[in-house]
């Protein structure tokens, strides 16, 4: 069920007597600038530590504690090229905890988003430092794990220097030297103030009574404007390649490929079904060819944007190996540009596929994301997905496999 | 078929233990459109050591095999089970632990046929020289990569520490070496020994209907013959059980940015009951939070010192014949992280002391965190513990955790804060 709270700002309630716990998602969404995500990523972490009310996270800890463990957090996120700031909320209902939760978290979320520790225009000076440094650490971090590096590194080679989509959405250490505890308050007012919003609540609760309750939320109107997620990039004239040498044992392997097909366009689910096949579920070429018949990778797998109209492969090999697997990779993308797969091949992807959509509904957390983006790009529910699935024939998954293109080849290798 | 309901979670589980000693348990979730089944035998990566089903002598098995027959399960002569589900429109997968092996599927089709195909393949071995030289590269390759993960050398380099002459120090996929001796004898062996109904529980979790259900798998059990049911003779035994052989202190340095550090807590005291297992268990998890949960004093000094961060945490893992816990962070102060930490450990009864009024709290909070695992069908199963907790599952879990009083909390941590229990591993960047 749908209200609007104001303008820009729009509720969504999916009551639910399936679930135990009630979820509350909301998000502040704006196009990414080449500054915004790592300012956004400080500032929500500064919201979800402390608030006027609960000084320290210690203060906000408890009060969680109290209200059955409720969690509350928030994160960044990114739909295509827009950037979102994500709070979320989820806690035993009402009917569990014999009492009234959903009112008490309600309250803590307007002090967390309304109320931050803000005093004279200004963050509270301890509190932003030891956020900011904590977040330089974990975004550091993030980079020991070999996968994640590799697959950083691909997209650096993947988008020009200038994209804005080079910058991840959590945000570069580099650019928080910039952030102070003065300049990031106009970017909170902006995002409050400014930033589409929407507001999701998924459990076993009344409409009604939430769009009530959830009026305490001083939301202000704001301009309306259409989200632009799509991103597309010109071909490079040749394949970009990098070779990087670290003391690792495993090599990584990854390749980036262009691949235009956009979430719910004419080839939507015909590029789910070539993923599906390509690496994307364990029925596929890659699976099957790279990691079991040939036993030459721990794991080969690939995954489609659908935003950015990106694919993109990762694997885990002998560095010695990398040459052969990458030919194999490109014999099996050969293959399908050639519809040389089984009926019998096509109908274990399609399958799997809708077995993953079908148990989608049962976790919460995807139940809210693939709402966020009907919302945020004002389509009507998702209807008749299976038959969707099921329709995509040979031709069509060839007909995918012939628009990849490859663009760029990253590896890490420990050997010189 | 044994039933009991949860009235307070608007549950009810079915149970019947089948003729062959296997032991089923159903749990319906209305509403919900996935099924998520466990298959699990109570053989885990410490049994290397025992009396093989109907011999005689005691053999010590190579390091990996629970892992090792786990992989080769799905390989038989003509197919893989693997694509059986996959045909069935079902996602299949397995895991190995310290103690227990799972396989499993989840579905939201053609539920009878897939539990067919579960019983199946688990039920009926096939191993060749050639398939076992083939899995050994495969293998061999994952143990490569967890070698390159920071966060597990420091997890396994802790538990090396702590058990330093007990199999849980060796990675639970075993090593390069120990998986290149493994052979399809000793495969066989090992299955024929813990493989047996009766050391097997199987559970089933979501949209299910239970009489139905119940009755595919009795039809699927009574078509097959299985050998007279012998109980698995396990010649498990700590190296020293008052765990004076604890290594205090080693390091490790890797290619990373961040040091890490891990504090672990090796406890010593013996289980007879389940039951009794899960309430020392319950009760340990809570005196962890009450000394280092985000809503204590320790943590807000120790963040705003950097001596940790939101890297930070913690755990106790209970298992068949050891416990530890184990304190962890990302830290440029190593040192000091792990005395702080073991200062807080040795002065838990003040620390008790000073949390009465927050208990009530953080036990209500621990409370919300298994409630919400009630609606999560892989949780619920996952979480199943078979034996080691008398048979509890999540809502019985829910139940002896609201029972847990402030005074078991000071009498788990004199049972289980021992100094010879303690040690620190630390993961150093190259550059230190």
């Amino acid at each position: 069920m749908h209200f609007d709270l104001a303008s820009g700002v729009a509720l969504h309630v999916i009551p639910t007597k399936q679930f135990k716990m009630t979820h509350v998602l909301i998000t502040f969404t704006t196009p990414q600038t080449r500054d915004n995500a790592t300012a956004r990523n400080l500032l929500a972490n500064l919201l979800e530590t402390s608030t006027h009310r609960y000084p320290t996270q210690t203060a906000l800890a408890r009060q969680l504690a109290n209200l059955y463990g409720a969690y509350v957090g928030m994160g960044v996120g990114r739909v295509g090229r827009l950037h979102t700031v994500r709070l979320r909320a989820s806690f035993v209902n009402d009917q569990i905890a014999g009492t009234n939760l959903f009112t008490q978290v309600v309250e803590l979320i307007n002090e967390i988003l309304f109320h931050p520790l803000i005093d004279d225009n200004e963050f509270d000076g301890p509190t932003f430092r030891i956020q900011a440094h904590n977040l330089q650490q974990t975004i550091t971090a993030l980079y020991d794990d070999k996968q994640f590096y590799a697959n950083r590194q691909l997209m650096n080679l993947y988008y020009p220097t200038d994209a804005i989509l080079r910058v991840p959405s959590f945000g570069r250490v580099a650019d928080l030297a910039k952030l102070t505890a003065q300049n990031l308050v106009p970017v909170y007012r902006n995002m409050v103030e400014r930033d589409r919003v929407d507001i999701f609540v998924l459990g076993d609760v009344d409409p009604v009574t939430v769009k009530d309750e959830l009026t305490v939320l001083p939301f202000a109107g704001r301009p309306v404007a259409a989200m632009r997620p799509y991103y597309q990039q010109p071909l490079y004239p040749a394949i970009r390649r990098r070779v990087e040498h670290q003391p690792v044992v495993q090599a990584k392997l990854n390749l980036g490929y262009q691949l235009p097909v956009y979430y719910q366009d004419q080839n939507y689910y015909a590029g789910l079904v070539f993923n599906g096949l390509f690496g994307g579920t364990p029925y596929s070429k890659l699976f099957t060819n790279v990691r079991e018949k040939a036993s030459l990778a721990y794991y080969a797998t690939s995954r489609l944007l659908p935003f950015t109209g990106f694919l993109g492969i990762q694997t885990g090999v002998q560095a010695a190996d990398a040459q052969r697997v990458e030919e194999l990779i490109a014999q099996q993308l050969a293959d399908l540009c050639m519809g040389k797969f089984t009926t019998e091949q096509l109908v274990e992807v399609q399958d799997s596929l809708i077995n993953q959509y079908r148990a989608s509904h049962d976790l919460a957390n995807n139940i809210l994301g693939r709402q966020l983006l009907r919302a945020l790009l004002d389509l009507p529910p998702e209807t008749a997905v299976a038959e969707k699935i099921n329709a995509v024939t040979p031709d069509d998954v060839a007909r995918v496999a012939q628009l990849v293109k490859m663009q760029a080849i990253y590896l890490l290798s420990g050997e010189k | 078929m044994d039933r009991q309901t949860y009235q307070e979670f608007n549950r009810t589980i079915y149970r019947q233990r089948l003729a062959n000693g296997l032991l089923v348990q159903l749990l319906p979730m209305p509403g919900f459109q996935k099924t998520y089944a466990t298959f699990s035998t109570d053989f885990g990566s410490i049994d290397n050591h025992f009396i093989p089903y109907h011999e005689q002598e005691a053999v010590r098995v190579p390091d990996g095999v629970a892992h090792f027959l786990e992989h080769k399960m799905f390989e038989k002569a003509d197919h893989d089970a693997f694509d059986l589900f996959g045909k069935l429109g079902a996602d299949s997968n397995a895991y190995t632990s310290f103690t227990q092996t799972s396989y499993l599927f989840s579905t939201t089709s053609h539920l009878h046929e897939n539990l067919d195909v579960l019983l199946d393949f688990v039920q009926d071995p096939y191993f060749t020289a050639q398939t076992v030289q083939k899995e050994q590269g495969i293998i061999g390759q994952e143990i490569k990569m967890y070698d390159d993960d920071a966060d597990w050398r420091l997890y396994l380099g802790l538990i090396g520490n702590l058990y330093p002459h007990d199999p849980m120090r060796i990675d639970i996929a075993g090593t390069v070496e120990s998986i290149g001796q493994i052979t399809p004898e000793i495969l066989m062996q090992s299955y024929r020994t813990f493989y047996q109904p009766a050391n097997m529980n199987l559970f089933i979790v979501g949209n299910l209907d239970p009489d139905e259900t119940l009755d595919w798998i009795v039809q699927n059990q009574a078509a097959k013959d299985f050998p007279p049911a012998e109980n698995p003779r396990r010649l498990f035994e700590l190296n020293d059980p008052t765990a004076h052989d604890v290594i205090p202190f080693r390091s490790l340095t890797m290619n990373i940015a961040r040091p890490k550090v891990m504090v672990g807590l090796r406890g010593i005291k013996q289980f007879n009951d389940g039951r009794e297992r899960l309430h020392y268990k319950l009760a340990v998890d809570l005196l962890l939070d009450v000394l280092f949960d985000d809503t204590s004093d320790n943590y807000l000094r120790l963040y705003n010192n950097e001596v940790l961060d939101d890297s930070f945490g913690y755990n106790f893992e209970m298992q068949r014949g050891f416990h530890f816990a184990y304190f962890s962070s990302n830290t440029d102060q190593m040192e000091r992280f792990a005395d702080e930490v073991v200062a807080i450990l040795e002065s838990a009864d003040k620390q008790i002391d000073a949390a009465r009024t927050r208990f009530a709290g953080i036990k209500r909070a621990e409370l919300g965190r298994l409630m919400g695992l009630l609606d999560s069908p892989e949780a619920i199963a996952n979480r199943y513990a078979g034996r080691l907790f008398d048979g509890a599952n999540l809502m019985d879990e829910i139940e002896a955790l609201n029972a847990i009083t402030l005074d078991d909390l000071y009498q788990v941590a004199t049972e289980f804060i021992t100094p010879q229990g303690i040690s620190v591993y630390q993961v150093v960047p190259h550059h230190q």
